[in-house]
């Protein structure tokens, strides 16, 4: 069941995964300030996936994220580090991203 | 949905937790819908009560989701390992522990929604039919709410879904030293909730005293008080929870022997079946010899007897008390009787209680003696002893075990029996052993303080202790004093002495009376063969006085007849 992800969509294994709740106001919010983030970085062109909890619970034990909206991020190794929230304070969400 | 384990009161649903301590102070669980909130310090079980309440609702066959913000699930099962029940954890397909101790590195950017978490949760218990969901340590999660208001929304949350969704759903929480019952990082929480169990330890004479209170349950009658709370084998564990009911108290008329026949006299025929019986005495009054030989009288008239004692071994009492007659080994290997020996010291208060009622029920005993039950004030967290010693025997009464109790009395102490008024108050008969030092000797003696609904002798008698057992000497009253010892030998070859004499003086008186007795009749003989001669003199006298007569008669006669002329010449 907590097997490592095996992402299709990334064949360079690096992954950037944003968990919702549906439309939940938060989760809205929080794809924006991504979107936005990305975009001002220079990497909008490699958007992160989307994981809807409310449709798919059983990704909330595979990763272990059970608050959204969620941001994880997977390196090369393996490593994973999520930010928790609405993104909405934009200098740890560069912080977080300047890692990519 | 189970609905078959809940029960309904003042409109209030319950479901039993089946854990028997837990539901019988809640009055029959925890609400089948909503919150019940378990705050506590680190450390006081908090987890293991989530862990058990799991484990008991798959026993009854019900399922269950365990979640934990602050350990990964191996950890979780390796705690539950310690317990009876651990691994039903592991091996159930009903029950679903989920790691949520992700959260613990992570960075937050903004406010959180928990919609994700009910989903899993809702996911997960739908694949396990579960009906209790378990969030443990929610305070990790909800303390990363930069707004504590959110916080607590959240939880209003998760009491909200609950009891749409008819989940009983538990949360623990830490909280750290303050009065109040409010998890860290949720204050004002303790108003939102309906029911609330804090879980507290503090430190007794070293040893963690654990509590336990229902501090909130609105709308049902519950168990208010802070209660003694043990963790052993089956988890958490409520002394103190099964209340006691006088109406189950049998009253039995039978007298028992208590195994000390003169004492047995005393007491009007023995102790009656299921009363309490209290033996205080200082170090060497030989209050084990009278536990050891009622339980020998027990297990003579075939009953089963329990022995506890705190001070010695069993082979020590069974070797010591054999001196003096009294034979425990037979009894022991026959089944009859059993000596458990336990170190006041080495448990709290409370697990003695529970170790002791777990002998109670396992050997079914008819005659139980606890020796010395002051060794319970040894014990850690010792203010609670009374307590113990009470719920202990109201426990025997319920069960119409015939009990003894004997009590260290402190040996400067004269009045030492004062110290016991609280326990001898518990006791139908009251027997107080002392050492009597008088004409410098140290004799044992016996008295009976009390014992309710018999007649029996307010004297102080001397307790004999010898091969052939323990006997009790005469009464010797001596001005004010008991006369023992030395004291009551001599006294007692001087009554013998003047016995001897009573005795002697009585013959003699005997033998003078005797002699007067034949002296007299000799008299009355002597008088009566005077009589007789007498008798006879006058019948001899009478004879003669006849004949006179006659001749007198014969007499007249001829001188008439010669007078008569018809007759030959009389006048006439």
């Amino acid at each position: 069941m907590n097997s490592p992800l095996a992402d299709d969509t990334h064949p360079e294994r690096t992954a950037l995964i944003l968990f919702v709740t549906g439309e939940a106001p938060r989760s809205q919010r929080a794809h924006l300030n991504l979107a936005a983030a990305l975009e001002a970085a220079g990497i909008g062109d490699t958007p992160a996936r989307e994981v809807d909890l409310l449709r798919d619970p059983q990704q909330a034990i595979t990763f272990g994220i059970f608050a959204t909206p969620a941001l994880m991020h997977i390196d090369a190794s393996g490593e994973r580090r999520v930010l928790y929230g609405d993104l909405s304070d934009e200098h740890r969400l560069n912080d977080f991203l300047s890692a990519l | 949905m189970n609905d078959t384990e809940t029960t309904a009161e003042y409109g209030l649903v319950k479901r039993a937790t089946g854990i028997r301590d837990l539901d019988t102070v809640t009055h029959g669980g925890l609400p089948a819908g909503g919150v019940t909130l378990v705050i506590g310090e680190p450390g006081c079980g908090k987890t293991i009560l989530g862990l058990q309440i799991l484990a008991s609702a798959l026993a009854m066959g019900e399922g269950g989701v365990f979640m934990s913000f602050e350990e990964s699930r191996d950890q979780m099962l390796r705690n539950a390992d310690a317990f009876r029940w651990g691994r039903s954890l592991r091996e159930s397909a009903r029950c679903e522990i989920i790691d949520g101790q992700s959260m613990k590195e992570a960075e937050f950017s903004g406010a959180f929604d928990i919609e994700g978490l009910l989903a899993v949760l809702d996911h997960c218990a739908r694949r396990v039919e579960g009906t209790w969901i378990i969030l443990d340590g929610i305070d990790q999660l909800l303390r990363r709410q930069a707004d504590s208001q959110m916080a607590i929304d959240q939880i209003v949350q998760l009491n909200d879904w609950s009891i749409a969704q008819g989940y009983s759903l538990l949360l623990t929480g830490k909280h750290t030293g303050n009065e109040s019952f409010q998890p860290d990082h949720l204050a004002g929480i303790e108003f939102m909730m309906n029911t609330i169990l804090v879980l507290s330890s503090g430190l007794v004479d070293k040893r963690l005293n654990r509590r336990f209170r229902i501090a909130k349950y609105r709308g049902t009658r519950h168990n208010p008080d802070e209660l003694a709370m043990l963790i052993d084998d089956d988890g958490i564990r409520l002394p103190y929870a099964e209340p006691f009911i006088a109406e189950a108290v049998p009253a039995a008329g039978e007298r028992l022997s208590t195994g000390i026949e003169r004492l047995d006299k005393i007491l009007d025929g023995g102790v009656y079946r299921g009363s309490i019986t209290l033996v205080s005495g200082q170090p060497g009054t030989s209050k084990t010899t009278l536990g050891a030989a009622f339980v020998a009288a027990a297990a003579g008239r075939g009953e089963r007897a329990l022995l506890i004692s705190f001070d010695e071994f069993a082979p020590q009492i069974v070797r010591n008390v054999a001196t003096l007659g009294i034979d425990l080994q037979s009894p022991i290997d026959s089944g009859l009787l059993r000596v458990v020996a336990r170190a006041s010291w080495n448990a709290m208060v409370e697990e003695h209680y529970l170790a002791l009622l777990n002998l109670m029920d396992e050997f079914r005993p008819d005659c139980l003696v606890i020796d010395p039950a002051s060794a319970l004030l040894k014990a850690s967290g010792a203010e609670s002893a009374f307590l113990a010693l009470e719920r202990l025997l109201a426990a025997t009464r319920t069960r119409g075990i015939t009990t003894m109790l004997t009590s260290l009395s402190e040996a400067d102490d004269p009045f030492g029996e004062a110290s016991l008024s609280h326990a001898s108050t518990l006791a139908d008969t009251w027997i107080v052993l002392r050492y009597q030092i008088n004409g410098g000797e140290r004799n044992r003696s016996l008295s009976v303080a009390k014992s309710r609904g018999t007649g029996h002798s307010n004297q102080v008698r001397e307790m004999l202790l010898s091969a052939d057992g323990v006997d009790l000497a005469d009464v010797y009253p001596f001005g004010s004093e008991v006369l023992m010892g030395t004291a009551r030998v001599q006294k007692e070859s001087e009554e013998a002495a003047l016995r001897q004499r009573l005795v002697k003086e009585r013959l003699r008186q005997r033998q003078r009376l005797e002699r007067e007795i034949d002296k007299t009749r000799t008299l009355i003989q002597q008088g009566q063969e005077e009589l007789e001669r007498l008798q006879e003199e006058l019948v001899a006298e009478h004879d003669d006085q006849t004949d006179i007569d006659r001749g007198t008669d014969r007499h007249q006669d001829d001188i008439l007849r010669r007078r008569n002329p018809g007759e030959g010449g009389q006048d006439r």
